[in-house]
């Protein structure tokens, strides 16, 4: 929408040039809708959501993009109903009735259109689903409205682009090859061993390992901070950990537009546990890629492998003792994000908290937190989109940023990539650029007591500029 | 008149009540069914109903869900509750009851109901009032979400004015004509509209759930039956 932009968009974000050419969109759109119904569970909730909403509008009330835009398109019941027209007047008999009789609602590619600008709009946070006394979900009827106009070819191409390197490239969405990656490994147990004097190594392929381990894989281009530090955790905890050549990234953006692109890298994630035949997942530091990882058994049965994030594991090996640690070492005043992919439904709230107490002199909670906390503003993969930025981080991301501005708080601990790029857009872009966004690892490798003297403290916080 | 009456409050009261249960017993079965049929294919089957009950209960006792706005949450709570006792309580219905179906049960005593019909009269108004002036509410209101409120408070207002002829300005028989058409209105409509939250509300929650555990495979079922399982990304 800048005036800088190359080319008119249709959509607010990039789509690819095939996607412009799919005709008849609305009977293509009508099949793929009827085969979700029968062959998912998506049929039971549409059923009582087009029933129940009451319009009372409390959706509204906590919904942060309508918050900020006030716009009419932004209130959450209002957009859960542009699907549920649709279900309705296709899917249900009443509606196959009125139609004939009284004609009324027809599918249309304008109304596609409006739908895939609305759909984008929402970034699945699910805070709305707290305050509606029915408990609609619309955050589950946005993801099953990209799943339905992807069939049709409207995706964000940044999505696309990601999800086809993961499945048919190189096998990641950032397109690092496996020497690559040794490589980076490599380097960065040089810098454990230059700045912090311990000899740790990262694991490759190692056969009857607990955890094979799976960060965001774009942690490896970013976040060597974050990296180092779930290596030096494994090491003082005695972990049993491993990476997999054959699949190292956790990222799944079929969560944001495709339940069967989900399938399949939620399926690559379980193959390569099996392939080394160990027995958990071990999702590093990101939001998402977690709440994918436990859709495994969902799609891949009940002996699919044990997801555990990143943060379980820490907190678990902190409260029986395994991580020695220098003491409440962090100094400047420090809050914590929620990401909701983790945090919405209260899975994981508690352990990062626990970590951050014991390492920080001034730790300070935004408001609302845990369950309720605000999301970063980038949520459902909007933060991969980069021509949507100003309304990621000026509308979406507004009321984040004067939460973060009330915490005063110089650190923010993120454990989530996707948070973590989106809140670094976000405080650059509403004047809180000296605020550092951080993984709680990072934090915790600065505390970590590894019983030898550090060889270069101040090189501490100078690795990520090393390593960009 | 008298014949008008009778006929509300027998057989078309008689009717309404079959639709009523009849309709509401098939969104019961239906949703079950669907919940039940659901979960059956769901690859993971863990769900986590305790949870999902004590989500349902604090809606169903919303006592400290009142929300960001108060007052609309305080109306709505006051709304639920009133209109939920007095037609189910009240002296006169029960006595209805006894005369179609030979059940009978304990009343409320009539100050109270009179207390809470006029709450419920009040509280009606004020929805429709907060709708219009709260943007959010507003902008997703159609005809019916006003009509609905509006038909409920005419059903309690005459309702009151019937068991107090010497407040009325209207005579007796209009007013419950009007009162006795316009609640079997409502009971025939329960079914058929968004009031149906009466009986689906306590399943909605758990539906919600549910509705996220898909049967193992879905997507590339989807992708087999759209002939798209070999198309590259
Ligand atoms: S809060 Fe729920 S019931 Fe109320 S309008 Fe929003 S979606 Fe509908
Ligand atoms: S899921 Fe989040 S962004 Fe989407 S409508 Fe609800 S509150 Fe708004």
């Amino acid at each position: 929408m800048s005036p800088a932009e190359p080319k008119p968009r249709k959509y607010s974000y990039y789509v690819e040039a095939r996607a412009l050419e799919v005709t008849d969109r609305p009977r293509r759109f009508l099949e793929t809708f009827a085969a979700v119904l029968e062959h998912s569970n998506y049929a039971v909730a549409l059923d009582a959501y087009a029933r129940v909403c009451s319009k009372c509008g409390r959706c509204a009330d906590r919904c942060q993009l309508y918050e900020t835009t006030g716009e009419e398109r932004d209130v959450p019941g209002g957009r859960g109903d542009l699907l549920l027209r649709v279900y309705r007047r296709y899917f249900t008999i009443g509606g196959r009735l009125k139609a004939r009789l009284v004609g009324g609602f027809t599918l249309t590619d304008e109304y596609l259109d409006r739908m895939a600008e609305e759909y984008y709009r929402c970034v699945a946070c699910r805070r709305c689903k707290e305050v509606c006394p029915m408990g609609i979900d619309q955050g589950l009827i946005t993801h099953l409205a990209r799943w339905l106009l992807a069939e049709v070819g409207v995706t964000p191409k940044a999505l696309v682009l990601a999800v086809r390197e993961q499945l048919q490239g190189v096998g990641n969405t950032s397109a690092i090859p496996v020497a690559a990656l040794k490589n980076t490994c490599e380097f960065l147990e040089e810098e454990l061993q230059d700045i912090y004097g311990v000899t740790i190594q990262f694991p490759f392929d190692v056969e009857g390992a607990e955890h094979v381990f799976f960060p965001a894989v774009s942690d490896y281009l970013l976040e060597p901070d974050t990296l180092m530090a779930n290596a030096a955790v494994m090491h003082v905890s005695g972990g049993s950990w491993t990476i997999g050549t054959g699949n190292y990234d956790g990222i799944n953006y079929g969560l944001f537009y495709s339940d069967r692109m989900m399938e399949r890298i939620v399926g690559r994630l379980v193959a390569e546990v099996r392939r080394l035949k160990a027995r958990k997942i071990l999702i590093g530091e990101c939001g998402h890629a977690t709440r994918s990882a436990w859709f495994a058994p969902t799609f891949c049965g009940p002996d699919a492998p044990e997801v555990v994030n990143f943060l379980q594991y820490t907190a678990r090996a902190l409260r029986e003792g395994k991580i020695p640690l220098k003491g409440k070492v962090i100094e400047e005043r420090v809050t914590y994000h929620d990401p909701c992919n983790i945090a919405r439904a209260g899975r994981i709230t508690e352990e990062p908290r626990e970590i951050l107490r014991a390492i920080c002199r001034d730790f300070v909670e935004m408001t609302p937190n845990r369950t309720h906390n605000l999301c970063c503003g980038g949520g459902s993969g909007l933060v991969s989109v980069d021509e949507i930025r100003p309304f990621r981080t000026r509308k979406m991301g507004k009321m984040k940023a004067d939460q973060i501005r009330a915490t005063g708080a110089r650190i923010v601990a993120a454990p989530c990539a996707n948070c973590k790029k989106q809140l670094r857009e976000v405080c650059e872009d509403n004047g809180l650029a000296d605020v550092q966004v951080v993984g709680v690892h990072d934090l915790l490798l600065r505390a970590i007591d590894f019983g030898v003297e550090p060889k270069a403290e101040e090189k501490v916080e100078s690795s990520s500029q090393a390593m960009a | 008149m008298d014949l008008w009456l009778e006929w509300a409050r027998g057989p078309l009261f008689r009717i309404a009540i079959a639709f009523l249960i009849l309709g509401l017993v098939r969104h019961v079965a239906i949703a079950v069914f669907e919940i039940a049929w659901a979960v059956r294919r769901a690859g993971d089957k863990n769900i986590p109903y305790r949870k999902l009950a004590r989500a349902t209960l604090a809606w169903l006792v919303p006592a400290g869900k009142l929300g960001h706005r108060p007052l609309y949450g305080l109306t709505t709570l006051a709304f639920h509750v009133s209109i939920v006792i007095v037609p189910l309580f009240l002296g006169g219905h029960i006595a209805l009851w006894a005369r179609a179906t030979d059940l009978a049960w304990p009343a409320i005593p009539n100050l109270l109901a009179d207390v809470l019909t006029v709450i419920a009269t009040a509280a009606a108004v004020l929805l429709v009032i907060e709708r219009i002036a709260a943007r959010g509410p507003q902008m997703l209101s159609r005809f019916s979400d006003y009509a609905f409120p509006l038909l409920i408070a005419v059903v309690f207002g005459s309702g009151f004015l019937a068991m107090h002829p010497a407040l009325s300005p209207v005579a007796f028989r209009p007013a419950l004509l009007v009162h006795a058409l316009g609640a079997n209105l409502i009971l025939i409509f329960i079914p058929f509209s968004k009031l149906s939250h009466v009986i689906l509300m306590p399943l909605t929650h758990l539906i919600s759930e549910v509705a996220w555990h898909f049967p193992p495979h879905a997507g590339s079922e989807v992708g087999l039956a759209l002939g798209k399982e070999n198309e590259p990304v």
